[in-house]
């Protein structure tokens, strides 16, 4: 099979993948809606970047995803650790099943599911209610928890399947033999475990950390405009003010930073040997 | 002796905390299917009585009925051409040993990796720019770009693991190049591509950030009709038509167990 096999797909990338792309490199330093005219080929990364409103909407988002990170791995370890290591045959099929499946649910599914949750007079609150913990129902739709949930439960199942397939691949008797050294559970888990699964943790939180980065949909309906993050922004550039430049621009920097993620990612690959 | 309990302990703990886990996964889901067949004209939790009302206005709300016929149409379009294009692609990846190859599958896989509504974006532009503009072909290319990388992962993922032996038999026996795809590596892979047009079809029908740049009335797909109605109203109706949606999911991801596996799917990337 020779070259010859590479040569549609290669076309259909360079022509509908890479060359859009540089196209909307080109675009974004076009002259932009807002600033005076003659503002300079940078203008719109300009006040991209030094703008306090949009430096503030590029460390929201990305805090946004930080933390989204962060609960994913709290939540995600335990469970994949409990998948690889107390859940045998039958079970074991069932919980990929069921990590799978909510990923090829409807993304507005899962986001309407929420949204019936949490709403004022939604399960949540009725629960905590009849629990007496509040008094007055909570405003959890439309914040900042709605899309840190919404996220979470988008994402994990990605960290979980990461790390599961780190841990399946460990060696059991370097734990047993620390044990026997004396190691207590705890120790040995620190000293051995951990490290040697920091692999597929790497992996699922860069995987994690980039798809927060780039989510919208969550967003848009589960923060009611309580977060304001670059691909929520640049919905709305498009929507509504329709300044082209300006949301390459922003774009191009959503891009750089999911580069960023992907170097992380190719050299996580390359150290596993892969 | 302590040991052991302390396994037991560890064994609870965690179970309970995956218990829990996909408590929180599931709750979301099944509230969706469960409003769907509410009998109410709003949407509260739990439901007051049955009925499959919903369902009927699906069919009666225009816009929904259409935009499934969109969606699919465009689903299955792209995915007829991600496999055409990115099949030879994973053969060629796959026995091909020169110092490109890791970087050509890293391209062909890159769209993956890629913020959707920055490929959205991009492609609006370029399309517009060149001519195209909003149209059911664009809408259907631009989710070729998308389904590739499935297509390629899943093809090349079964025939690396095919032994080349029998092709250097066929060779031996003197079997032509286009022989040997067609009777000897077309019948291993099978199992591959169908899953990888499985996926690609099924992220298609799902997919809104990009096939959100493309809405029109005629290129609206089923996800972009149902964000802004939600922006706009809040019914059962979005209960109704998501719970088809899963339901056609969930029929491609049984077959694709039957088919491929999903203990393969567990290592991404």
């Amino acid at each position: 099979m020779g070259f010859s096999f590479m040569i549609p797909s290669l076309l259909l990338l360079v022509a509908f993948f890479i060359v859009p792309l540089v196209f909307v490199g080109e675009m974004s330093f076009r002259e932009g809606r807002l600033p005076p005219p003659g503002g300079g080929l940078w203008q719109n990364y300009e006040r991209l970047f030094f703008d306090s409103f949009y430096l503030g909407v590029i460390g929201e988002t990305m805090l946004l995803s930080v933390v989204v990170t962060l609960i994913c791995i709290l939540v995600g370890y335990p469970v994949a650790y409990f998948m690889v290591r107390h859940a045998g045959g039958k079970l074991y099929n069932l919980i990929i099943f069921l990590l799978i499946a909510p990923l090829l649910t409807p993304i507005i599914m899962r986001t309407f599911g929420w949204q019936v949750l949490l709403a004022r007079r939604g399960l949540v609150n009725e629960w905590l209610q009849s629990l007496d913990l509040i008094s007055k129902p909570l405003a959890l739709l439309n914040s900042p928890v709605a899309v840190v949930l919404g996220l979470v439960h988008v994402l994990a199942p990605f960290m979980i399947l990461s790390i599961a397939s780190v841990l399946a691949g460990i060696d059991r008797r370097l734990e047993e033999s620390a044990r026997m050294l004396g190691a207590g559970k705890g120790m040995s888990f620190l000293k051995i475990t951990l490290p040697l699964s920091m692999d597929g943790l790497g992996t699922g939180a860069i995987l994690v950390f980039m798809l927060a980065n780039g989510s919208f949909v969550t967003l848009l309906l589960l923060g009611g405009g309580s977060l304001q993050t670059l691909p929520l922004l640049i919905y709305q550039q498009f929507n509504t003010t329709r300044d082209l430049p300006f949301a390459a621009a922003m774009s191009n920097a959503l891009l750089l930073i999911a580069f960023i993620c992907l170097f992380f990612q190719l050299r996580l690959i390359r150290r596993k040997g892969v | 002796m302590a040991q052991m309990a302390e396994d037991t302990r560890e064994r609870w703990l965690l179970g309970l905390v995956t218990l829990l886990f996909f408590v929180f996964l599931i709750v979301p889901i099944v509230v969706v299917v469960m409003v769907s067949f509410t009998s109410a004209t709003y949407v509260s939790f739990p439901i007051e009585g049955v009925s499959l009302r919903w369902f009927y206005r699906i069919v009666e709300y225009e816009p929904f009925a259409n935009s499934l016929w969109v969606t699919l149409k465009v689903a299955f379009m792209s995915t007829v051409i991600a496999v055409m294009v990115g099949v030879p692609a994973a053969l060629y990846l796959v026995r091909a040993k020169t110092p490109a190859t890791e970087f050509l599958m890293a391209l062909l896989l890159s769209p993956l990796s890629m913020p959707m509504i920055v490929l959205g974006l991009a492609l609006l532009f370029y399309f517009s720019a060149i001519g195209l503009g909003i149209s059911l072909m664009s809408l259907i290319v631009a989710h070729t770009v998308v389904g590739l990388p499935y297509v390629v992962r899943t093809v090349a993922g079964v025939y690396r693991s095919a032994p080349p032996d029998l092709e250097e038999s066929a060779v031996i026996l003197g079997a032509t190049r286009w022989q040997i795809i067609r009777y000897v590596v077309l019948p291993q892979i099978r199992p591959g591509i169908f899953s990888g047009a499985m996926f690609s079809m099924l992220v298609s029908i799902d997919n809104l950030p990009v096939s959100f740049f493309f809405g029109s009335p005629s290129t609206s797909t089923l996800p972009v009709v149902m964000l802004s109605y939600l922006e706009h109203q809040f019914d059962p109706s979005i209960a109704a038509i998501s719970t088809v949606q899963m339901s056609i999911a969930l029929i491609g991801l049984v077959f694709i167990e039957r088919v491929y596996g999903l203990k393969h799917l567990g290592a991404p990337a």
